[in-house]
């Protein structure tokens, strides 16, 4: 009495096949596993039986072994109940073996026999496609984004029953219907809205043609998340190895449930009480992306930025550095891919007023120093671009043009984009943000006037070796969106006033 | 007896003349409950520092703390302090002891201790106060103001505290010229600790003064006292940013009262930060639009500076516009240019010194275009 059939198991955003053996022998009624089950795994022990029996199918009253392949692979998750369950179902002659071969099943079950959403579906998929299966037997509510893969039969199946009448020929799904529209898309966000702030839009542009990353400083309602809600709506729209990729780890993240692909660029807004462990992935057992991964290819925003948790800031220096977070367990580690636009944006003092036209800040000098020092420097060296955003008064707002739409911008920024990746093919880097410091000095071209203009900005500003190589990155980028080959002294002199968020900044690193 | 049925200053030889009178005044300044004026009452009906301090330590002055307090206090130790500190002390009426504090009327300092460079008979003086917190404009007004005051021979009275304070002490260490530092802490404290570097730079040319011996901590309670001597030591005194209730106040009554000239600089009517130099303004105080105007006033003479030398179109355009602090979109509207025109100009200014960021927004510096 032995059956066998496929299932899959996440290990970070990669799924792996499994193969699930089960065996129905002589012996005391029992359920055992082997082969390196994980701890959600284990928990199927007690969920199966319950939900075999209520499908209206028959439990075997015997000793039941399940078994695992490849025993050196920890199978984690609750998607492999269902293959489980299966495999119990052809062991005990309730489903015939040659009807389920060439599936792979994935699904948590309920004691009802109820399939329930499950994470990383979109990864079995993947996993079932690139292992040249014909489909995949999945939860009904998951069933938009397994569709998003080409050439793989989908079944969405809403309880045991159904996956049993499925295999008998006695029961047909439903035809899968199109996904909604993802709500990452704000809809009614674009960039003509903003009133005012051209120089803070135009920073947002620069961000989204060269993929720096951005600091605005400023005092509260000064407008700084309205700004940066709307950078998503300036970026290029997302490929479809891009959009694949945010949308596995939206799916192992349990995201995706009843929707098909991201159709837009994430954009993530985690409250600043955030772990590490939230904004870096973790989890003990079961790995979950964090933060910074669910905006891959997106925008992270962090509003408030001092008031993280310092050890969680500092951690994002990985993902910064080299677009993935490896995360370190007892029971392992995986690695997510976490490339995205860091925005950040900060109060200028612990009252929020410092620099204010109307308000008086009364916070005292050392007060405000020790408020800036609450962001790291190896963090501040990763964002290129910084901006002090003024709070407007009633009358220059009223007073303001208003400016070009997403759409306008979006043209530019990709043809910016459009330009770096013909230069940067040699490099491996995509956009002027990536580039390290080294090969920016030397491949970056210099029209008539810049050098000189470069000399005295060093000079008068007290430009630092990495400032120095901000400056040309976002000079490079605002040339590019220009369609110019050379940097102007003009592209150098913008990329220059994006150069200090804190006022008196620079004064501080010439005392200190 | 009335306070005003005392007599001005203090009796004559105060807390001078032998040892044991030195002793008990060191005791009396390291006292903290007993205020200036309650101890120039006892002062006058003892007729000495050691009878005062008898007096204390018998209970017929002071209250039970003091007497502790009196009991505890090692004169020896106190002088060690200031020995090792360099410090000398300065008594009412004696050698060194600056005469403009015998204005004070009710509360001249029987006792001063001072470091570095003694004060001189004739020397001018003028102080500089403000708020703590302050814009990066009135730092800069400060600054200026001190640097020219230096520059014309003019020693500079503050109170080394953050923001005016500090901006004007720096400027007139940048002239180079002297400077005065009053302390609300001991002689030797440093305070705010990050002004350690200033003092420093301070003693190697001026002079640092306090009415509180070594080691006595930093209590906002000491700043008002301290504020009496600043104002009493200079000949005139100029406000240049203050919130209302700020500490500025204090030493423009103090001012008042000893007949000193107050000097305002003012600030756009509705910036909380000018909310105190323009009440004294509107009070009748003299209204100064920089270091040129005070000079004047003074009867300081001073040569005018370098004639501002051409600037680029652009820049000079963008300058023209540029007539209060300002986003640099709304100053490229008004000035005509476009964004990255204006960035580019800006820049150029800023280069030259005659245009700073602050908070967004960009805004003149006190240099006349080109100049200094």
């Amino acid at each position: 009495m032995y059956g066998r059939v496929l299932g899959v198991t996440v290990l970070g955003v990669g799924g792996h096949l499994v193969t699930v053996e089960a065996f129905v022998g002589r012996g005391l009624p029992s359920l055992t596993f082997t082969g390196l089950p994980g701890a959600a795994v284990q928990d199927a022990r007690e969920r199966i039986r319950p939900a075999v029996e209520h499908a209206g199918l028959e439990w075997p009253l015997r000793r039941v072994v399940v078994n695992l392949a490849p025993g050196n692979l920890r199978k984690e998750g609750p998607g492999l109940d269902l293959p489980i369950a299966a495999a119990l179902l052809v062991a005990t002659g309730q489903m015939k073996e040659r009807t389920v071969a060439g599936w792979a099943f994935a699904g948590e079950l309920s004691l009802k026999g109820e399939l329930l959403p499950t994470p990383g579906v979109l990864s079995v998929a993947i996993a079932a496609a690139r292992a040249g299966l014909a489909g995949v037997v999945v939860p009904e509510a998951n069933v938009l984004e397994a569709a998003q893969i080409d050439g793989l039969r989908v079944v969405g199946a809403p309880t045991l029953r159904e996956v049993v009448g499925l295999m008998k020929g006695s029961w047909s799904p439903p035809a899968i219907e199109p996904g909604t529209a993802s709500p990452e898309v704000d809809a009614g966000v674009d960039l003509v809205e903003v009133r005012g702030q051209q120089q803070a839009r135009r920073a947002l542009e620069v961000a989204a043609a060269g993929g720096h990353n951005l600091l605005m400083v400023g005092s509260p309602g000064a407008g700084k998340t309205m700004l940066a809600r709307r950078l998503p709506t300036i970026l290029p729209a997302p490929t479809r190895e891009e959009a694949l990729e945010a949308s596995q780890l939206h799916s192992v993240a349990g995201l995706l449930t009843g929707r098909g692909l991201l159709r837009s660029r994430p954009f993530r807004a985690p409250h600043h009480s955030i772990s590490t462990a939230g904004l870096l992935g973790g989890g003990t057992t079961v790995f979950r992306p964090g933060e910074a991964s669910l905006a891959t290819h997106g925008v992270l925003f962090l509003d408030e930025l001092t008031e993280f948790r310092r050890d969680a800031i500092e951690a994002l220096r990985q993902p910064l550095e080299d677009g993935r977070v490896i995360v370190t367990r007892a029971a392992g580690s995986v690695e997510f891919p976490a490339r995205f636009t860091l925005v950040a944006a900060a109060n200028p003092c612990p009252c929020g007023y410092h620099g204010d036209q109307r308000r008086h800040c009364r916070c005292p000098d050392h007060r405000i120093q020790q408020y800036r020092q609450k962001l790291s420097g190896p963090l501040l060296d990763r964002i290129d671009l910084r901006l002090r955003v003024p709070r407007l008064t009633k009358d220059e707002l009223m007073g303001a043009d208003g400016g070009e739409s997403s759409a306008c911008v979006r043209d530019r920024v990709e043809a910016a984009r459009e330009r770096q990746r013909t230069r940067y093919a040699a490099f491996g880097a995509l956009c002027n943000a990536h580039l390290p410091g080294p090969i920016v000095r030397r491949e970056t071209r210099l029209g008539p006037g810049t050098e000189d203009l470069l000399a005295r900005a060093v000079d008068a500003l007290a430009l630092t070796g990495r400032g120095f190589d901000r400056a040309l990155r976002v000079g490079r980028t605002i040339a590019d969106l220009e369609g110019a080959d050379r940097v102007a002294p003009s592209h150098l002199a913008e990329a220059l006033s994006y150069r200090t968020g804190f006022d008196g900044e620079e004064d501080l690193a010439r005392a200190g | 007896m009335r306070v005003d049925d005392v007599p001005r200053g203090w009796p004559p030889g105060f807390g001078a003349g032998d040892e044991r009178e030195r002793d008990a005044l060191l005791v009396l300044s390291s006292l903290q409950g007993i205020t200036p004026r309650r101890l120039r009452r006892v002062a006058w009906d003892e007729g000495s520092a050691s009878r005062c301090l008898a007096a204390i330590r018998e209970g017929r002055a002071g209250s039970r703390l003091d007497r502790e307090y009196a009991d505890r206090v090692d004169p020896a130790a106190v002088w060690a302090g200031l020995e090792a500190c360099d410090a000398t002390l300065l008594t009412y009426g004696g050698p060194g002891y600056p005469v403009e504090l015998e204005d004070l009327q009710h509360d001249p300092p029987a006792w001063l201790f001072l470091r570095g460079r003694p004060f001189e008979a004739g020397e001018q003086r003028v102080a500089i106060v403000g708020s703590r917190s302050c814009s990066a404009l009135g730092r800069e007004v400060a600054h200026d103001l001190g640097r020219r005051l230096a520059g014309a021979g003019v020693h500079v009275v503050s109170g080394a505290a953050h923001g005016i304070d500090e901006a004007s002490h720096r400027g007139a260490l940048a002239a180079p010229g002297r400077t005065v530092a009053v302390l609300g802490a001991g002689i030797d404290v440093a305070y705010p600790r990050s002004n350690a570097e200033m003092l420093d730079r301070i003693l190697a040319s001026g002079t640092v003064v306090s009415e509180y011996p070594p080691a006595v901590p930093a209590v906002p309670r000491n700043f008002p006292a301290r504020n009496r001597i600043v104002a009493g030591l200079a000949r005139a005194l100029v406000v240049v940013e203050g919130a209302g209730k700020s500490g500025s106040r204090i030493s423009v009554d103090h001012a008042l009262d000893l007949g000193r000239d107050v000097f305002a600089v003012p600030g756009p009517v509705t910036s909380p930060l000018a909310e105190v130099p323009l009440a004294l303004i509107r009070e009748g105080a003299t209204m100064i639009r920089g270091a040129d105007d005070l000079l004047d006033d003074l009867g300081i003479t001073w040569s005018p500076l370098a004639p501002p030398p051409e600037l680029p179109a652009q820049e000079r355009l963008v300058l023209e516009a540029l007539t209060s602090p300002i986003p640099a979109d709304a100053l490229a509207r008004d000035a005509g240019l476009s964004l990255s025109d204006t960035l580019t100009a800006l820049l150029g200014l800023e280069l030259r010194g005659l245009v700073r960021g602050a908070g967004g927004r960009f805004e003149r510096t006190l240099r006349p275009a080109g100049g200094g």
